[in-house]
């Protein structure tokens, strides 16, 4: 391919995917309320707009329009700073995930992932340790002793779950015997198995590790209200304040289950039974279909996520920690010991 | 009870220099201020006195040894109650060896009246800041306080209002505290021994009201915490010796505002008991104070239970617990006419009949709750976040119920039983069947099985309450009849309503605690002095001990087993 | 008499299989597709019971006075009673029973018949605790509470109430509500988003 149109097909997989990512992101916030409010018997936003649509659209007025604050103690550079540091990494992990298989548009063959290097898993997990920044950094600047008891407790968490999510994650990887997320699907798919039939502890023990990195409960110490108001972000206010939870939230919600759908739901294939085939009720889309599983299986998990928020209760933070390193991590490593007698038995 | 003429006889062989008193309403012991503190260890040890009820100060206004105290305790084996007098001109040794929650009752003796306490570890006012110059329960401080400043605030006129005489507000305001006088009171009240000193408030979201609470800190482990309360200080007992009997009914509304008819039903007994009446008190009134007083124990425990799980995360059981709340406020509002604060019963009866259709309302909400109970349970009985939150966390022994004077659902927690409703039974307690539920091991979970369960004993009293009222036809009295009508003047509105001279001490069963009533009343339409002995204010002193090398998020979870509700702490 | 509280720990099965996060679960999504309770404030409103103690009234006299309570009152205070107008016998029985000393100002006038009427009757209401102790106290069924709750107003002379406010809410009170039965509540529908679940079941009301 040409230069040319190497660079417009680079550029129009970027402003799809920011696009997607953060209106999307915005219009969690609508989803998350009315989930939980209908959880708890009552409707949720519905005065603005026809049953509250237009709800994330007035909270993006009311947060955008609120005076820009300082506290006068505090570090300016650092201070603003932390919340692109927080932003960046989160959004950067889409640069790895494949949404669909192969498409011949106009010619030419794309395959829709930004960028497909060959160490594809090793990025989104570095990109996630890089949230650390944003967390202490914004704890720091603050000058506040509430803040800074929540940023120690975050950065706490999110060091011991990184570790517990690369133990995890390297299960799949030794089925699929390489680590560009594209080759991890297609491996699901020539060996006809979703991983999450072989590998039962890991995906459990993934999916509290996803928990514990985006701050959702039963591990959100970290909004803990009743002891720390918000934590690290009590000394934001306006859009900065709004923007820390959009991306703890809910991008980097919606990161983590993307990488979690590639390693153990077999990314964009249909409906699996296991070691015969594939059964796709929308077979009549073609390849675009994919695209619809996809997000059908990351709809399935932020759901999940949610039901998951609104019903447990919180760890505290010492609790939070002895798990990660007496629990989970021994799970991962007796999981990659089984791993190992499994792996030779699955051909190509 | 009041103890027997067989104990205080007893006394009075071991210690010949008291002297005892005892009439139909209490038994008194007299003793000299020197020999105090050992007639108190003797009657502590040795005759089972053990757990500390309450401590306070009358002002005589007498020229020799102004100020008399007393001291109540009580028997829990032999459920028998004691009061100890003594009189004194303006010091008193402190009994914080004996009992811890004397130390906080010092406290408010020392700001209430002036009396310097001996041997106190941190003398310091327990509600007013620690540059206030006055004491105000003494007889010479005026009821209004000193009107000396005057506030801009107050002399605004905007649309131009002209209101005249008693109809607009007065110019001038007692002093207010500035930042000043509030921070050197948080530099007074602890001494730093570690790295950070944590405010926790007052005005904060974990905390149940605005209490204000500082953490010393190391890391995230607690080293020492104290209290400063105050915040919602209203000088309930100044005013009650300016009110009438039946209008201070009012004022104990707004106490404990979670559950105010128990609190009401506490005053109106204590009084009715005051006056010898509780006899001629129809059965009907007395079946339905029962039944509302228990829909008010299962309102205040599910909004128990609606905070905590909120204060630990399980957000979606807040909801849960207040739309049977809201259910139960309904009836209390189509049965009353409030929600909040209700002031439904009157001395001798209740204000109003039912109206109809409430006992269908209410059996139809008992019959579907013990569902809906069953269900929160399965959310977090069982489950093991819940579990580890809670067990093992802020252990009480029955040794610390004694010392701290702990009562209510903390004392059934740890297994001592204590409750006033089956030891001393008022209104239609002794005639209702019901259980108590007792824990084991004292800690955050047990509490909260015991008050799961109350709940359920709750639903059981009320079904025996509806069925015996059902029977009961329209035209029955719920008000009663005085038969002398010149010497005891019985009505709705109170108004004339005489009491003989003499002291009382009556408790009810709060959710919360004891609540108790001592009135000393020297004849007259208005008592002499109401000391209210508020559980929550006890329940709160054993805090600092529990919070000793814990980790702050455990804050929250026992100051939400404690159930404090700051009206009732401050008054 | 005594029940002791109890519960058993997890065992090994439970804890692996997370049957206690599951069990917690269903509970939730079970309530996730009931109805809701709540109802839409400002745009459906429930009724107050009758019973409801809000605002002040005077009942104003027009032949319903409780008999022979209302004449004997009227001769031993020399009132002159005027139809459509307030009932009140300038007694003072209100005003002493109020816990707040400061809360009424009443006064009355002289006729040139030699009879009383109430002339300045002035509840200040700032300092009201809607307790109800001075309505049991009337003798005569003229002071009441109504069922106006939604009182916010921007100036403090709107909580001052005169004696025609007193009358005009009265007058409204017995044209709306005076005849209503002493039931729990009158609005059986509009409760029905809260009680349906209980299977509330009352006797419908004559004349609603």
């Amino acid at each position: 391919m040409s230069i040319v149109a190497l660079g417009i097909i680079i550029a129009i997989k970027v402003v799809v995917i920011l696009a997607i990512i953060l209106g999307i992101g915005a219009y969690l916030t609508l989803v998350e309320r009315k989930v939980a409010a209908h959880i708890q018997r009552r409707p949720g936003p519905m005065v603005v707009g026809w049953h509250g649509l237009l709800q994330p659209l007035a909270d993006g007025i009311k947060l955008l329009t609120k005076e820009d604050i300082l506290p006068s103690s505090a570090n300016f550079l650092l201070y603003n700073l932390a919340i692109v540091m927080a932003l960046v990494p989160a959004s950067l992990v889409f640069a790895v995930v494949p949404f669909g298989p192969e498409i011949h548009v106009f010619g030419y063959d794309i395959k829709p992932i930004l960028t497909d290097v060959n160490i594809g898993i090793i990025m989104a997990f570095a990109f996630g340790s890089l949230a650390v920044y944003g967390v202490a950094l914004s704890g720091w600047a603050s000058n506040s002793k509430y803040a800074l008891i929540g940023a120690l407790r975050k950065a706490g968490i999110i060091i011991s779950y990184e570790v517990v999510i690369t133990f995890a994650a390297l299960g799949p990887i030794m089925l699929a015997k390489s680590l560009s997320t594209y080759d991890i699907v297609m491996a699901q798919i020539h060996q006809k198995v979703w991983y999450i039939f072989l590998q039962p502890i890991s995906f459990v023990v993934f999916v509290f590790a996803l928990l514990a990195e985006t701050g959702r409960v039963p591990f959100d110490i970290q909004e803990a209200e009743a002891e720390l108001v918000t934590g690290f972000t009590v000394e934001y206010g306006g859009m900065k304040f709004g923007l820390f939870p959009l991306v703890e939230w809910y991008v980097e919600v919606l990161s983590l289950s993307s990488i979690l759908t590639v390693l153990y739901l077999g990314g964009w294939s249909p409906i699996n039974i296991p070691f015969v085939g594939f059964v796709d009720p929308f077979f009549f889309l073609g390849p675009w279909s994919g695209f619809i599983w996809f997000i059908i299986k990351v709809t399935i998990l932020f759901l999940l996520v949610l039901w998951l928020h609104w019903t447990l209760p919180r760890y505290r933070i010492d609790q939070i920690t002895t798990i990660a390193w007496k629990v989970m991590l021994p799970l991962a490593l007796f999981n990659i010991l089984i791993t190992a007698f499994i792996a030779p038995l699955l051909r190509g | 009870m009041q103890a027997s003429e067989k104990t205080l006889n007893e006394i009075k062989l071991r210690i010949p220099y008291v002297e005892v008193k005892k009439d139909k309403l209490i038994s008194i012991v007299y003793v000299q201020k020197e020999l105090l503190i050992n007639t108190l260890k003797t009657i502590k040890e040795d005759f089972g006195f053990k757990l500390f009820i309450d401590h306070s100060v009358i002002d005589t206004l007498e020229a020799q040894n102004r100020f008399e105290a007393f001291y109540i305790l009580y028997n829990v084996d032999t459920k028998e109650r004691i009061v100890v007098k003594t009189k004194t001109e303006h010091s008193l040794p402190s009994i914080e060896r004996l009992w811890f929650a004397g130390k906080w009752a010092e406290r408010e003796a020392y700001d209430m009246f002036g009396i310097h306490y001996e041997g106190h570890e941190h003398l310091v006012r327990a509600f007013m800041w620690d540059t206030y110059s006055y004491f105000p329960l003494r007889k010479d401080f005026p009821l209004q306080g000193y009107e000396n400043v005057e506030l801009p605030s107050l002399n605004e006129t905007v649309f131009g209002d002209n209101l005249t005489g008693t109809m607009n507000y007065r110019r001038t305001h007692t002093y207010v505290p500035t930042l000043k006088d509030l921070e050197y009171t948080e530099k007074n009240r602890i001494k730093k021994k570690a790295q950070v000193v944590l405010n926790w408030g007052p005005l904060h979201p974990g905390t149940h009201g605005t209490m204000w609470f500082l953490f010393d800190l190391e890391g995230e482990r607690v080293v020492q915490t104290d209290v400063i309360l105050g915040q919602l200080h209203r000088g309930v007992e100044k005013l009650a010796e300016h009110e009438p009997y039946q209008q201070f009914l009012v004022y104990t509304d707004r106490m404990d505002y979670i559950s105010a008819l128990c609190s009401n039903q506490a005053w109106t007994v204590a009084v009715e008991r005051l006056l010898g009446i509780e006899d001629i008190v129809p059965l009907k009134a007395k079946y339905i104070r029962t039944m509302m007083s228990e829909l008010q124990r299962i309102n205040s425990h599910l909004l128990w239970l609606g905070t905590y799980a909120l204060d630990l995360g399980a957000l979606t059981i807040f909801l849960y617990a207040f739309k049977e709340r809201e259910k139960i406020m309904d009836i209390i509002e189509g049965i009353t006419g409030a929600r909040l604060t209700i002031s439904y019963t009157r001395i001798g009866g209740v204000r109003m009949d039912l109206p109809e259709g409430a006992l269908e309302v209410i059996e139809s909400f008992i019959k579907f709750f013990p569902k809906e109970l069953k269900d929160w349970e399965k959310i977090l009985s069982r489950n093991r976040i819940w579990l580890k939150r809670n067990k093992d966390v802020g252990v009480l022994t029955k040794e610390d119920i004694f010392f701290y004077g702990l009562t209510g659902a903390v004392a059934r927690g740890s297994g001592v039983f204590y409750d006033i409703r089956k030891l001393e039974p008022y209104d239609a307690y002794g005639m209702v069947d019901f259980d108590v539920p007792l824990g084991e091991n004292g800690d955050c979970y047990d509490r909260y099985l015991v008050r799961v369960e109350e709940m359920r004993q709750s639903v059981r009293i009320i079904e025996q309450c509806v069925q015996k009222l059902k029977t009961m036809s329209k035209n029955e009295p719920f008000m009663a009849e005085s038969q002398d009508p010149k010497k005891l003047r019985l009505t709705l509105d109170g108004i004339g309503l005489k009491v003989p001279a003499g002291e009382v001490y009556s408790s009810g069963e709060n959710p919360r605690g004891e609540l108790g009533f001592y009135i000393n009343s020297k004849g007259g339409l208005k008592p002499y002095r109401v000391k209210i002995r508020p559980g929550s204010f006890y329940n709160l002193c054993v805090y600092p001990h529990l919070m000793e090398n814990r980790y702050v998020a455990d804050a929250v979870t026992i100051l939400a087993s404690l159930d404090p509700v700051v009206g009732e702490i401050d008054r | 008499m005594i029940k002791k509280v109890f519960e058993k720990p997890l065992n090994f099965l439970e804890t692996i299989l997370f049957l206690d996060f599951i069990k917690g679960m269903s509970i939730t999504i079970r309530h996730a597709f009931t109805k809701t309770i709540t109802t839409h404030y400002p745009y459906e409103k429930l009724t107050p019971p009758k019973r409801f103690r809000g605002f002040f009234g005077h009942k104003t006299v027009n032949g319903l006075e409780p008999q022979p309570v209302f004449d004997e009152w009227v001769d031993r205070m020399k009132i002159e009673p005027r139809p459509g107008k307030s009932r009140c016998v300038v007694c003072y029985l209100c005003k002493k029973a109020c816990p707040v000393p400061d809360l009424f100002e009443i006064d009355g006038g002289k006729l040139e018949n030699g009879k009383k009427v109430v002339s300045v009757f002035n509840m200040n209401l700032m300092l009201c605790t809607f307790c109800g102790l001075c309505v049991d106290a009337c003798p005569v069924d003229c002071l009441f509470q109504s069922d106006i709750h939604e009182t916010a107003s921007f100036s403090r002379k709107d909580s001052i109430l005169n004696l025609e406010k007193l009358e005009a809410i009265g007058k409204s009170w017995q044209d709306r509500r005076e005849h209503e039965p002493d039931r729990i509540w009158i609005d059986d529908d509009a409760r029905q988003a809260l009680w349906r679940e209980n299977k509330l079941n009352l006797k419908r009301v004559e004349n609603a």
